[in-house]
C-alpha cells in the first residue's frame, strides 16, 4: 500500500467518523421532533405492550382477532380476555391484541413489558392457522413487521432508516402468490398410511379442480373453495424449521427470564365442518400438530391448554372462510378452559 | 436488489472495500460475482436469460472479428445474433401482448382461435440489457470496437451492477475500456460517488415516492377526483418520474464512481427544454442516443426528404414507444412524439425568438416554450401512466368534466415542499451535475446539504414500498 493510498484511506476514514458524528447529532433532533408522532403513526401494537401493564394487571392475554366479538348479535360483547378476568376475581387480566398478530409479534410486545411490571402470567393465544404459508405471507404481515421494527430496542434514527429502506417484508402480490405457492409445495405431508397426495400444494390442486369432496359427494364450488382454504391452511408438518415455532421458542425464553407462568392457548378450529369437508386426512394432520405442541412445550413448564375441539360449529361466527371468530358461547367456553388451568396450575387464586 | 433497500445498504459498501482490497486481476471476477449476486436478488433462474444473450453476443462480436475479410459472413453474423437478442426480448416482453391482441382480435371477428394468453414474467431490466448487448455487436460489426475475447470482461460489461437493471445503457467503447483498466482508490472518485448516491436517494426517496402516494390515488379511480386533483396528479407523476428514474440513474452512476468507473449521463434538466426535440436530448439520454445511432440514422436520419424523414421520426418513436412496454398506451405514447416532432420541424421556420431583439422579450419566449415543452410532456405522461385506454379516457373524463367537484385530494405540505427542493435543485444543476456542483461549496454548506439530505432520506422518505419505475421496462 503506497503512502499515498494511505492518506486517502486516513481522509475517508476521518470523513466517516465526521459522518458518525452527524448521525448521532440527527438521531438526536429526530427523537425530539419527529419520532413521537412517527411511533404513533406505524407502532400502535407499543401501545398494546405499555397501557396493559401500567396498573396492577398481573396476567397478560395475547391475542388476535379471535380475541373479540364479530357478532352484533351477541349479546355478550365481552373480549375472551374480559371473560377470563371476570372468572378470576382477585386478578387483574390485560389484553394486548391486533388483528392477524402471531407469535412473532407477541414476543416483540412482550419484549416491551416493561421488566418492574406487576405480570406474574402471560396467556398467549396460538392460532394453528399463522403456522401455515397463507399467514406467513399473509398481506398483513406488512404493517405487522413495520411495527416490529419501532418496537426494536435501537436508536430511533436507525429504526426509521429500516423503514425507509423497506427492512420489511414488502412483496408485491405475484411475489406473495407465488411464496405461498411455493411454501405449499415444500410442505410435504406423511400420513402413517397411504395418502395419495406428496404436498399440501398437490392436494389443494386435486380438491380445487374437481366438484367432489374427499368422499365422492358433489358439492358447490364454494363449498371446494372452503375445502381448498381449510387444506391449504391446515395441512402441514409442525417442526423446528417453522417460523413460528422458532418465535415460540423465544417467547418460552423470554417468560424464563422474566419469571412469568406461561400458558399457550390452541385456540379450537371448526373441526366439524373440517371433518365434513376435508375428511380425517387433515383432522389427523391437525391433531398430531397440537400433540406436538404439548409435547414441545409442556416439558419446558408451559401450561398448553388445548381447545382444538372446544367449540363447535355452532358457535362459529363465520362458515364461508376459516377464522377462530367465535360466538359469545364458543368465547366463554374457551376462557373458561383458560381459567381451569391457570387453577390447575396454582397461578391464580382458587375461589 | 433495489437501491433503496436495505440490502443495498449492506451489498454497496461490501463490494466497494472488496474491490479496492483485491488486485486489479481478480477484480473482475468479484465484480461479475457481486452483479449475479445483485440480479439473482430478483428472481435467481432469469439470470440464465441473460447468460443466453450474453453468450450468443459474445460469440457473434469474436466471430465478426474473425470473418474481417468477408463482408457477407459478418453482416450474417450481425443478423442472427441481433435476431436472437431481439428474440428472447420479444418472448419475454411482448408475446403475452401479441397472443392477448391475437385472442381479442379473433374474438372480435369470432374466428375458432386456439390461441392463449401465456403468462411469462418479465425478467427485471430485459430491455436495457438487451439494448446494451446489441450496441456491442453492432459496434463490433461497424469496426467501432474490437470484440472482446476474455468472456468475463463480457459478461461484466453486461452485467455491470449499477446500470444492470434500469441502465445507463452504456456502449462499449466507454464501459468495456474501462473495465480493462486499472482504477486506483482516489479521495475525489468516493466522495463524488458518494455525493451522487446521496442525491439520488434523496430524488427517488423523498421526492418521488412522496409524490408517488398521490399519483397512484388519482389514477387508482379518476373518477373521484376533481380536475384541480387530476392536474396536481398529473404535475406529480411529471416529477414523479422525474425523480424516479434520475434517481436511480444518478445513484448508478455514484456507485460506478466510488470504483472509477463513469458512466454517461442519463439526465440533463429536460424539464427546462424549449421543445420536444430538446426534451429527447436530455432525457433518458442513453435510450435516445441508442435510437439515435442504431435505427435512426440507419433508416436515413434527417438526410432525406421531408416526408421520409417524417416516417424514419414516427417509426422511432413509435418503437422507442414499444420498448418502454408492451401495452397500446405506449405505442401511443412514442407514436404521439413522433407526431409532435414532425410538426416541430414544420413550425421551426417561424423562427420567432430570432425576430425578437429584446432581451427581456426573448427570455419571456424562451420561458413560455419551456412551459409549452412542460405542459405537452407533462399530459404525455398521463398516457404513459395509465394502465389502459379506460383508465386514460377516466382519466380525461374527470379533467374535463369534475371542475365544479371540491377537491378531494388532501396532499401533506412535506409532498410540495419535496416538488419544491426538486425544482430548486433542477435550476441550480442545468449546466452541473450534482457532484460538480456539490463539490465546488465551502465544507460548512457541504456538511449542511449532507446533514439534511440524510435526515430527509430517512425520516421524510415513504414507508410505502415503491419499485423503481422503470423496473417494469
Amino acid at each position: 500500500m503506497t503512502e499515498e493510498t494511505r492518506h486517502i484511506i486516513r481522509k475517508i476514514g476521518m470523513k466517516f467518523l465526521l459522518l458518525a458524528m452527524v448521525l448521532v447529532v440527527l438521531d438526536l433532533v429526530y427523537r425530539f421532533t419527529l419520532y413521537p408522532k412517527d411511533r404513533e403513526k406505524y407502532c400502535t401494537l407499543l401501545t398494546y405492550s405499555r397501557i396493559p401493564v401500567q396498573d396492577s394487571t398481573d396476567i397478560i392475554y395475547l391475542g388476535e382477532s379471535s380475541n373479540h366479538s364479530c357478532s352484533p348479535l351477541d349479546e355478550d360483547q365481552r373480549a375472551i380476555s374480559e371473560m377470563l378476568g371476570d372468572l378470576m376475581p382477585g386478578h387483574r387480566v390485560g389484553k394486548m391484541s391486533k388483528d392477524a398478530c402471531h407469535a412473532g409479534i407477541f414476543y416483540d410486545m412482550l419484549r416491551n413489558i416493561p421488566r418492574k411490571s406487576p405480570v406474574k402470567t402471560v396467556v398467549v393465544t396460538v392460532n394453528m392457522r399463522s403456522f401455515s404459508s397463507e399467514w406467513i405471507y399473509a398481506d398483513l404481515e406488512r404493517p405487522l413487521q413495520k411495527e416490529q421494527i419501532m418496537m426494536k430496542k435501537a436508536p430511533s434514527l436507525y429504526k426509521r432508516m429500516l423503514l425507509a429502506f423497506k427492512a420489511y417484508a414488502h412483496w408485491s402480490d405475484s411475489e406473495r402468490d407465488k411464496l405461498v405457492r411455493e411454501g405449499l409445495k415444500k410442505q410435504t405431508l406423511h400420513l402413517p398410511y397411504y395418502f395419495p397426495y406428496k404436498s399440501a400444494s398437490d392436494w389443494d390442486h386435486a380438491i380445487g379442480t374437481q366438484c367432489y369432496l374427499y368422499n365422492g359427494e358433489k358439492v358447490s364450488m364454494d363449498t371446494i373453495a372452503l375445502t381448498c382454504h381449510y387444506i391449504k391452511d391446515f395441512a402441514y408438518h409442525l417442526d423446528d424449521g417453522n417460523p413460528r415455532i422458532r418465535d415460540l421458542d423465544k417467547i418460552v425464553r423470554l417468560c424464563h427470564r422474566r419469571g412469568w407462568n406461561l400458558v399457550f392457548h390452541i385456540m379450537s378450529d371448526n373441526m366439524d365442518q373440517i371433518r365434513t369437508l376435508a375428511g380425517p386426512d387433515l383432522e389427523f394432520l391437525m391433531k398430531s400438530n397440537a400433540q406436538y405442541i404439548i409435547r414441545r412445550y409442556e416439558p419446558k413448564g408451559v401450561a398448553v391448554v388445548n381447545n382444538q375441539y372446544l367449540v363447535r360449529d355452532r358457535d362459529f361466527f363465520e362458515r364461508g372462510f376459516p377464522t377462530e371468530h367465535y360466538t359469545q358461547h364458543g368465547r366463554m367456553a374457551s376462557a373458561e378452559r383458560i381459567a381451569e388451568r391457570l387453577k390447575e396450575e396454582g397461578w391464580c387464586a382458587q375461589n | 436488489m433495489l437501491f433503496n433497500s436495505i440490502e443495498f445498504v449492506i451489498f454497496f459498501p461490501i463490494v466497494t472495500v472488496l474491490f479496492y482490497l483485491l488486485p486489479h486481476n481478480y477484480r473482475w471476477l468479484m465484480l461479475l460475482g457481486a452483479s449475479c449476486f445483485f440480479y439473482m436478488w430478483f428472481i435467481p433462474k432469469y439470470i440464465l436469460i441473460l447468460l443466453i444473450t450474453i453468450a450468443i453476443d459474445y460469440t457473434a462480436g469474436m466471430l465478426m472479428e474473425q470473418w474481417t475479410g468477408d463482408a457477407r459472413k459478418r453482416k450474417w453474423c450481425l443478423v442472427v445474433s441481433v435476431i436472437s437478442t431481439c428474440l428472447v426480448l420479444f418472448i419475454f416482453k411482448y408475446l403475452n401482448f401479441c397472443s392477448a391482441n391475437l385472442v381479442a382480435l379473433a374474438r372480435h371477428f369470432g374466428w375458432a382461435h386456439p390461441g392463449k394468453v401465456l403468462s411469462i414474467a418479465l425478467p427485471i431490466g430485459l430491455s436495457f440489457h438487451t439494448f446494451q448487448s446489441l450496441s456491442y455487436v453492432i459496434e463490433v460489426y461497424r469496426g467501432n470496437q474490437k470484440a472482446e475475447y476474455h468472456f468475463g470482461y463480457y459478461a461484466l460489461y453486461v452485467m455491470f451492477y449499477p446500470q444492470l437493471v434500469t441502465g445507463p445503457i452504456e456502449r462499449p467503447q466507454n464501459l468495456l475500456r474501462q473495465l480493462r483498466e486499472e482504477k486506483p482508490l482516489q479521495y475525489d472518485n468516493v466522495a463524488n460517488g458518494l455525493r451522487l448516491i446521496l442525491f439520488g436517494l434523496f430524488l427517488k426517496m423523498v421526492v418521488a415516492d412522496n409524490l408517488g402516494q398521490y399519483v397512484d390515488l388519482i389514477y387508482a379511480e379518476p373518477a373521484k377526483y376533481s380536475s384541480l386533483d387530476i392536474l396536481v396528479g398529473m404535475l406529480f407523476y411529471s416529477f414523479q418520474i422525474y425523480g424516479d428514474f434520475f434517481g436511480y440513474s444518478t445513484i448508478a452512476l455514484g456507485c460506478a464512481l466510488t470504483m472509477g468507473y463513469t458512466l454517461m449521463d442519463n439526465f440533463k434538466a429536460p424539464y427546462q427544454s424549449g421543445s420536444i426535440q430538446e426534451f429527447w436530448r436530455r432525457w433518458h439520454i442513453s435510450l435516445s442516443s441508442w435510437f439515435r445511432d442504431y435505427l435512426y440514422i440507419p433508416l436515413g436520419g434527417n438526410r432525406v426528404a421531408v416526408p421520409r424523414w417524417a416516417l424514419n421520426t414516427l417509426i422511432v418513436f413509435t418503437v422507442c414507444g414499444i420498448w418502454h412496454g408492451a401495452n397500446w398506451t405506449f405505442m401511443i405514447w412514442g407514436f404521439t412524439y413522433g407526431i409532435l416532432l414532425v410538426a416541430e420541424r414544420g413550425l421551426r421556420n417561424i423562427h420567432l425568438l430570432d425576430r425578437i431583439s429584446n432581451s427581456w422579450g426573448r427570455r419571456i419566449l424562451t420561458l413560455l416554450n419551456i412551459a409549452k415543452t412542460f405542459v405537452i410532456v407533462t399530459l404525455l405522461w398521463s398516457i404513459f401512466r395509465a394502465t389502459s385506454f379506460e383508465n386514460l379516457h377516466a382519466l380525461f373524463s374527470a379533467l374535463w368534466h369534475n371542475h365544479a367537484l371540491p377537491a378531494q385530494l388532501h396532499v401533506a405540505p412535506l409532498a410540495w415542499l419535496a416538488l419544491a427542493l426538486f425544482v430548486c435543485m433542477d435550476l441550480i444543476l442545468r449546466q452541473r451535475r450534482f457532484d460538480e456542483w456539490c463539490g465546488k461549496q465551502n465544507a460548512y454548506v457541504r456538511w449542511g446539504l449532507y446533514a439534511f439530505m440524510i435526515f430527509a432520506i430517512i425520516a421524510l422518505s415513504s414507508v410505502q414500498h415503491y419499485p423503481f419505475i422503470y423496473f417494469q421496462f
